[in-house]
């Protein structure tokens, strides 16, 4: 499992909120795919493309584990999230919805915005095409990247419940 | 094993599990509030169209909204009526309280069980001797209302020990906080957080209640407090059904341990724009504020409602502010009347709402404009959280909140407690 695209970078510590605003949270997807992340970066909802690849720091997604903040960031295209750490609830909703998730520890300091990324979510391999640069990132567990192939967790609910055979 | 993989042990059916490891456990408690309610039952009831396996341990409880401001939140809160109805599980109206009080308060929470939510505090039952951790939405619609059970990776535990006594005008969320920026934001990522010591040991439990709450917002994914008599007398009060109190082995089952000692511990505040931003109150002392609020998820208890009264006793609120009391439940609320802190509160200038859990995202009062400022007890500061993203949210105790009402700027609440 591959992502390749172009880079928007953002901070540390940023929590769903800003991802998706508390007061836009019971609108359409559509409304918030219009508006997400436009506080840290008003570009962002109108120039992201499919496949574009967001790098953020530490602590990603942290605050309020609402899954919409994830799935506004995937009803953007996005080919993959790559962050120094994550918050665990963002985390464990990226991959239940099948977006595809990478910790990077030092992704920060060598991406800059607008740079072209080749991810490997899998071994967790990142590489910069500008500087060549090579990080190595966590690798996925085979039971999240089970998830993700299967399309997040619905499809596997009952098969993890024991109660029926994919 | 701790307490954490004891109580996952025995709801996955195993009789040990080790850090790291995924288990498919059985979940006794499916806690809702209005706004991720709805969500969660959007996508059972469109993507996921299976029955709800035991609606008997599925609760709502409508928070956020005390009253809908507006015909789309009032349809909101129908629909999630009518999904109510529709699968047969628990719902808590407008005007019940916080979501977590009233979980509590209703016997919904038990030692030696598996708690979860949508609501990203949902790890605060930890404090009962429960492994609660809050989950997506997916994850409610998708496992837990279909088939009761959640996936949970098995967490590394790190031990908080807690000594020390503080003086008066300090309280249980000055040290909850102050651990908030010890520990900091992030600084236990994905891991449970045994809180322990003689420290925690002495606190009631709605005090000891402030700890588990700090753990989503350190990163980690549950907290827990071993349950002891005091636990076993507290719940035995909301409850009759039968419970299993379990305990961790020994100290040593913790992969780390970190002591802190509260003891000089000031009166404390966390400033936006991150709830590590702690500071003492005296380094921040004098910055204006225009609202006060005793509320939402660890507020909003008898003894906040207390400790400011014992400040607002004889004085009034400063002109320009106004202070919302927000109780966390319709017993708090029964029990203020009864001590009579609803007339001394109300007669200090104070405004009382009603049960829920206030100005918590601002979805039913609390918003503010750029300019302005609130001193509260809720649990988070995020910009944007509470109207505009330029005003300013202090965290801090009843008794720095009710001080900070009296002058109208944060003021060290030992200024009056002398």
């Amino acid at each position: 499992m591959k992502a390749h695209g172009r880079c928007w970078k953002f901070g540390d510590n940023i929590p769903t909120d800003q991802i998706v605003r508390s007061d836009r949270a019971l609108g359409s997807m559509e409304e918030m795919r219009a508006h997400v992340l436009e506080n840290l970066n008003p570009a962002f909802p109108l120039e992201v493309k499919p496949g574009d690849i967001l790098v953020a720091g530490r602590h990603f997604g942290q605050s309020s584990g609402r899954a919409i903040a994830p799935k506004a960031l995937q009803a953007t295209g996005l080919g993959a999230v790559v962050v120094e750490s994550a918050a665990r609830l963002f985390y464990r909703n990226c991959f239940e919805i099948g977006l595809p998730l990478v910790v990077c520890p030092g992704i920060t300091a060598e991406v800059e915005q607008g740079d072209v990324l080749a991810v490997d979510v899998e071994s967790g391999a990142v590489t910069v095409e500008r500087s060549g640069a090579m990080l190595t990132g966590e690798r996925t567990d085979p039971f999240l990247l089970d998830m993700l192939r299967a399309g997040g967790i619905i499809p596997l609910a009952g098969k993890l419940a024991g109660e029926e055979t994919a | 094993m701790n307490l954490v993989e004891k109580i996952l042990a025995k709801a996955s059916g195993r009789s040990q599990v080790t850090a790291g490891e995924i288990v498919v456990a059985d979940v006794d408690c499916l806690l809702l509030h209005d706004l991720s309610g709805y969500l969660t039952s959007r996508v059972f009831e469109k993507e996921v169209r299976k029955p709800m396996r035991y609606p008997d341990r599925v609760v709502m409880v409508f928070d956020h909204h005390f009253s809908p401001p507006t015909e789309a939140q009032a349809q909101v809160l129908e629909e999630n009526r009518a999904f109510a109805r529709r699968h047969g599980i628990h719902l808590f109206d407008c005007g019940s309280g916080n979501i977590h009080h009233v979980g509590v308060r209703n016997g919904f929470v038990r030692p030696g069980t598996v708690v979860v939510g949508s609501d990203s505090h949902t790890p605060v039952h930890g404090t009962l001797g429960c492994f609660a951790a809050g989950l997506g939405n997916n994850s409610h619609a998708g496992m837990v209302m279909p088939f009761g059970k959640a996936w949970f990776r098995v967490p590394e535990t790190t031990r908080i020990e807690l000594t020390g006594q503080h003086e008066k005008g300090v309280t249980p969320r000055d040290a909850a906080l102050w651990l908030t920026g010890q520990i900091g934001e992030g600084g236990a990522e994905y891991r449970a957080l045994h809180f322990a010591g003689p420290y925690i040991e002495e606190l009631e439990v709605w005090d000891r209640w402030l700890f588990p709450l700090i753990t989503i917002d350190v990163g980690a994914k549950c907290g827990f407090i071993d349950p002891d008599d005091k636990t076993r007398e507290f719940v035995s009060r909301f409850t009759a059904e039968p419970f299993e109190v379990m305990r961790s082995d020994s100290a040593a089952e913790a992969s780390e341990t970190r002591t802190y000692d509260i003891s000089e511990l000031e009166p404390q505040v966390a400033a936006s724009p991150t709830l590590g931003n702690v500071h003492p109150v005296g380094e921040l002392a004098g910055s204006d504020i225009q609202w006060a609020e005793l509320g939402g998820h660890g507020g909003g208890r008898i003894e906040d409602i207390r400790q400011a009264a014992a400040i607002l006793r004889g004085r009034k609120i400063a002109d320009g502010v106004k202070f919302n009391v927000v109780p966390s439940s319709r017993q708090v609320f029964a029990q203020a009347c009864e001590e009579g802190l609803v007339a001394e509160l109300f007669a200090a200038g104070c405004t009382w709402f009603p049960p829920s859990t206030g100005s918590n995202q601002a979805i039913n009062m609390g918003a503010m404009a750029a300019t302005e400022a609130m001193v509260s007890t809720h649990a988070r500061n995020f910009p944007g959280r509470n109207g505009s993203a330029q005003a300013r949210m202090y965290l801090g105790s009843a008794s720095t909140v009710a001080a900070s009402a009296v002058r109208g700027k944060l003021t060290d609440p030992r200024e009056f407690l002398a």
